[in-house]
């Protein structure tokens, strides 16, 4: 029937709401998410940040990201009951599996060839840490972007 | 794969070369890059709740740096496009500055 898609949530809630408030909000996304046999695979919450531009009066808000994996019908419910909700100021839903398989597989042909043209010098296919230049520190890590997001 | 690096450092150079007449000049100078910095860097998903990843495209002004400018490739421009619509709708970028 319907499809498991993976899904990133981001909503803003208003500073005027309470940490309770927050935590409440968490629940009943769960909740709605478990209704509707999906799992909750990550949240994250930035806390107050400044926003970059004025949304009603606000000037500050708590961020809150949910990585929430799920069919169509699960994001539009939350996506409406988001909607009604007055404490959260703006939210985003972006469809993320496609991106994260595209970054995969750009991910595993840049080594593939890298091991090709290794290998056809004569070489290891993996570089050594010996023959390691400055600027080639980013060749082989395994770090999407997707985990960035953490450092802030 | 540092022929290939190789290679398109080449090319960039040559253009910068073409360009260097007008590039500098009156008011804030922009430093040129030679190559897209996400093909440089390897960056597989221009993430848009990346701030810091996106900021160095958004000029005082906020529009975004087009691509003459900033050396991005086309494919990275196209994502990056849509990571900046993303972050501006969280209110992470603004949209105007004045």
């Amino acid at each position: 029937m319907s499809q498991n898609r993976q899904y990133e949530l981001v909503y803003i809630v208003s500073p005027d709401a309470s940490e309770q408030a927050v935590a409440d909000l968490h629940t009943q996304v769960e909740q709605i998410v478990q209704r509707f046999h999906g799992t909750l695979d990550k949240t994250e919450n930035w806390g107050r940040r400044k926003l970059a531009y004025e949304i009603g009066h606000a000037r500050e808000g708590t961020y809150v990201v949910e990585t929430i994996t799920g069919s169509g019908e699960l994001m539009k419910e939350i996506d409406r009951r988001l909607r009604v909700t007055d404490t959260i100021i703006r939210h985003l839903t972006v469809r993320i599996d496609e991106d994260i398989r595209v970054a995969d597989r750009l991910r595993s042909q840049r080594k593939a060839t890298q091991a090709r043209r290794r290998t056809a010098r004569g070489l290891p296919p993996e570089p050594q840490p010996s023959e390691r230049r400055g600027d080639r520190d980013s060749d082989d890590s395994d770090d999407l972007g997707l985990e960035a997001e953490g450092q802030r | 794969m540092s022929e290939e690096r190789g290679g398109g450092r080449g090319r960039g150079g040559k253009k910068d070369d073409k360009n260097k007449g007008e590039g500098r000049p009156r008011g804030g100078f922009f430093r040129r890059r030679r190559v897209c910095k996400f093909c440089a860097d390897k960056i597989d998903y221009i993430n848009y709740k990346d701030v810091r990843l996106l900021s160095p495209f958004i000029p005082e002004r906020g529009k975004i740096q087009p691509r003459r400018i900033s050396g991005t490739c086309a494919k990275h421009q196209r994502a990056l496009q849509t990571a900046i619509s993303r972050a501006r709708q969280l209110a992470l970028i603004p949209y105007v500055t004045d």
